[in-house]
């Protein structure tokens, strides 16, 4: 779309809040930096281009007239090896840091490059601001060089797309960019920069929005929705009738800023808490009423609490296929559902529900939480928590503790003693991510860093990257796999080129795992194109090779303790490579299309029933 | 079931392909659409026609509304019944 001639204006623009720069001339290029300026962008990740020339220069020439006290550069341009990279290092930076990701790529393949972290970001509702280059407006719709039609592909995978033809809209469009990004449920927003826009002299202003008189009516609308004394009341009138009340806690608590609300909730009424994937630090996973995750590969005790509850509470969760792979069978026994969401889409879209609430997730849980304690309303949940305490103990996740081979679950372990659920980690795709998941302790919102939504292989390395800009002193570990980390492994270099020092693990089982796990189940055992022992990449010489100056492959298991310490130790980057198990495979299982009570817990978690042979069918769906 | 939905957007290049993509990557198939100008130069109305069945309905009106260009959308049958 181009953009709308429609602008806001402050009705009065008092001389205090006007900005330094308004009334001064700019090239386009210039005004696009000084709106990231503006909006407190600290770092930007991108690579360059022909038709991104021009931005590339301004951010040049406005890093070297800025320079912070220190020497360093206020808006460090970070180059990756691949503009897929530069996206999960923006989408890194903004699931670790909670601010807006900055991307800024050039026109036809550097655009088409971003589409992947662009669809990732939408599909977990994380904040980026992507800036493609464009060919000039004369040239599109010529198939001119490096010409891709932008707008149209991002359309379909982004919160929006701008295609900037008029150059007097660019400053407003650039900063509703960054509102459109983190309002409401937040998203990736492209903004498409003809280079003949770029080099356009403009007046800049200093203020100023598009109207988006739609999107902004119904943000808020949104965002002023209260829960009236009525909701409050139906609600505490189910919970109180509840004898095992469950919280399920999406990315949305952590999007929302609502891990402490949260917290806050649970200590007055006792629920206890399972969170997905995306909800992993949403509450301290090691608190007595923290289940830890549910779903597919979640917890054998966070399942057996959904099947056993009679009341659940979704917060910011969309009962994705993960979680609810057959909906009717999810929460079987509730006899109330609720659900507090931003998307007024999400609410039933799945799963019918009880009572809903769109709104905001802070105010909403403060205000169940003030109605509860004024009116004294305290659900006696003695025999519920006895019970999760017990789910607990009976089915805690557990391996084979006495092979000879080293497995996956000891050097997730391993790592977790010394990192305490403190450190941010990050992960590509597959077994080694749900083992990551599953494994690792998590503190506080935003230390974990996946794929969850899409999928994609390869995350993990540019997310860590990312999540090290956001977090200086913080200490960032990739967990990755032989073949996840395949996908991105140019940005091992990049790793070392900015002396980060982030810790990256191999958990090598020669091949795509969680492949290998479901052609085993679904397909006889037949591993088409999922076995690498043919591959020869020796993956130590090749971080060697991009500079890491601690790489080590560890293939015994009595040295796991030992190596782990000095690996985490290492002042700096450092790569580890571990032989694992091949077969390790990723238990519980919640198989496609079944329900938890069909849940696989293999040979080492207690189960709750008879290990009876079960027929696994093959679905068709997932 | 047949339903008929109307849709007032920012009258923009890419606004028509925006609604259009949507239902496509959500499995609607729009069976009749037309497009025209209103009163206001800066809106249109895109009226469209397709086979589904309510729930699908109520999913694809809230997901319309999602969409930045989109100022209203509504869904004439349920607005008389209720």
């Amino acid at each position: 779309m181009t953009t709308s001639a429609q602008t806001t204006q402050p009705a009065q623009a008092t001389a205090i809040d006007q900005h330094p720069l308004a009334g001064h001339t700019m090239s386009g290029a210039d005004v696009i930096v000084q709106v990231f300026a503006d909006q407190s962008v600290e770092v930007m990740f991108g690579y360059s281009g022909g038709a991104i020339l021009p931005v590339y220069d301004a951010v040049f020439r406005y890093n070297a007239t800025h320079l912070k006290d220190n020497g360093d550069e206020p808006m460090p341009l970070i180059v990756p090896a691949n503009e897929q990279g530069a996206g999960f290092m923006a989408a890194g930076y903004a699931r670790a840091s909670g601010k807006v990701g900055v991307a800024v790529v050039t026109s036809g393949p550097g655009a088409t490059n971003m589409v992947t972290p662009v669809r990732d970001s939408m599909a977990d509702s994380i904040p980026l601001v992507v800036i493609c280059g464009q060919v000039s407006t004369v040239a599109i719709g010529s198939d001119a060089f490096q010409e891709a039609p932008i707008s149209n592909i991002m359309g379909a995978c982004a919160k929006h797309v701008f295609l900037v033809t008029d150059p007097a809209q660019l400053e407003a469009t650039l900063r509703t960019a960054f509102t459109l990004a983190r309002s409401g449920r937040p998203g990736p927003v492209v903004v498409d920069v003809p280079k003949d826009v770029q080099n356009t002299a403009l007046k800049f202003h200093g203020n100023g929005e598009l109207a988006l008189t739609g999107y902004r009516a119904r943000l808020r609308a949104v965002e002023q929705s209260t829960l009236s004394d009525a909701d409050c009341a139906a609600f505490f009138t189910a919970l109180m009738q509840a004898r095992r009340p469950l919280i399920y806690a999406g990315g949305g608590v952590i999007a929302a800023g609502a891990a402490t609300a949260l917290r806050a909730f649970v200590d007055t009424f006792g629920l206890p808490v399972t969170t997905t994937l995306m909800g992993l630090g949403a509450f301290d996973t090691t608190d007595p009423l923290a289940l830890h995750m549910l779903g597919m590969h979640g917890t054998a005790y966070a399942n057996y609490a959904v099947e056993d509850c009679d009341f659940v509470l979704a917060l910011g969760a969309r009962f994705d296929d993960r979680v609810a792979g057959v909906p009717d069978k999810f929460a079987p026994r509730a006899k109330f559902i609720a659900h507090i969401d931003i998307d007024p889409a999400e609410i039933g879209k799945v799963k019918p529900v009880h009572w809903h609430h769109v709104g905001p997730l802070v105010r909403a849980l403060e205000r169940l939480n003030s109605y509860g304690r004024a009116h004294g309303l305290r659900p006696s949940l003695d025999a519920w928590h006895a019970h999760v305490a017990e789910l607990k103990r009976v089915h805690a996740l557990n391996y084979d503790r006495s092979s000879r081979l080293i497995q996956p679950y000891a050097v997730l372990e391993a790592i977790n003693r010394h990192t305490d659920g403190r450190a941010i980690i990050s992960t590509g795709v597959g077994q080694h991510q749900m083992w990551a998941a599953q494994y690792f302790d998590f503190r506080a919102p935003r230390h974990w860093l996946t794929s969850g939504s899409m999928g994609t292989m390869g995350f993990g390395l540019p997310a860590a990257v990312g999540a090290q800009f956001a977090h200086r002193d913080k200490l960032v570990i990739d967990i990755d796999g032989d073949a996840s980390i395949r996908m991105n492994l140019g940005e091992l270099e990049t790793v070392t080129t900015y002396n980060l020092p982030i810790k990256v693990v191999v958990l090598n089982n020669v091949g795509d795992g969680m492949v290998r796990q479901w052609q085993k189940l679904y397909f006889k055992g037949r591993f088409a194109s999922s076995d690498k022992s043919l591959h020869k990449k020796d993956f130590v010489l090749a971080a060697q090779a991009d500079g890491f100056a601690w790489a080590q492959r560890l293939e015994h298991a009595e040295e796991l303790e030992a190596t782990i310490a000095a690996f985490l130790a290492f002042d700096g980057p450092a790569f580890l490579e571990v032989m694992i198990d091949p077969d390790a495979g990723v238990y519980p299982m919640v198989g496609p299309g079944a329900s938890y009570a069909q849940m696989i817990t293999g040979e080492f978690i207690a189960s709750r029933d008879a290990p009876a042979a079960r027929e696994v069918q093959p679905s068709h769906m997932f | 079931m047949n339903h008929t939905l109307s849709i007032l957007l920012q009258n923009e290049a890419g606004a028509l392909v925006r609604v259009a993509g949507l239902f496509a990557a959500r499995g609607y198939n729009i069976d009749t659409l037309t497009v025209c100008a209103t009163h206001d130069p800066a809106v249109s109305r895109l009226t469209l026609s397709l086979q589904c069945d309510d729930a699908g309905v109520a999913q694809i009106l809230q997901q319309t509304r999602k969409l930045v260009d989109v100022l209203q959308v509504a869904h004439p049958a349920t607005a008389l019944a209720a």
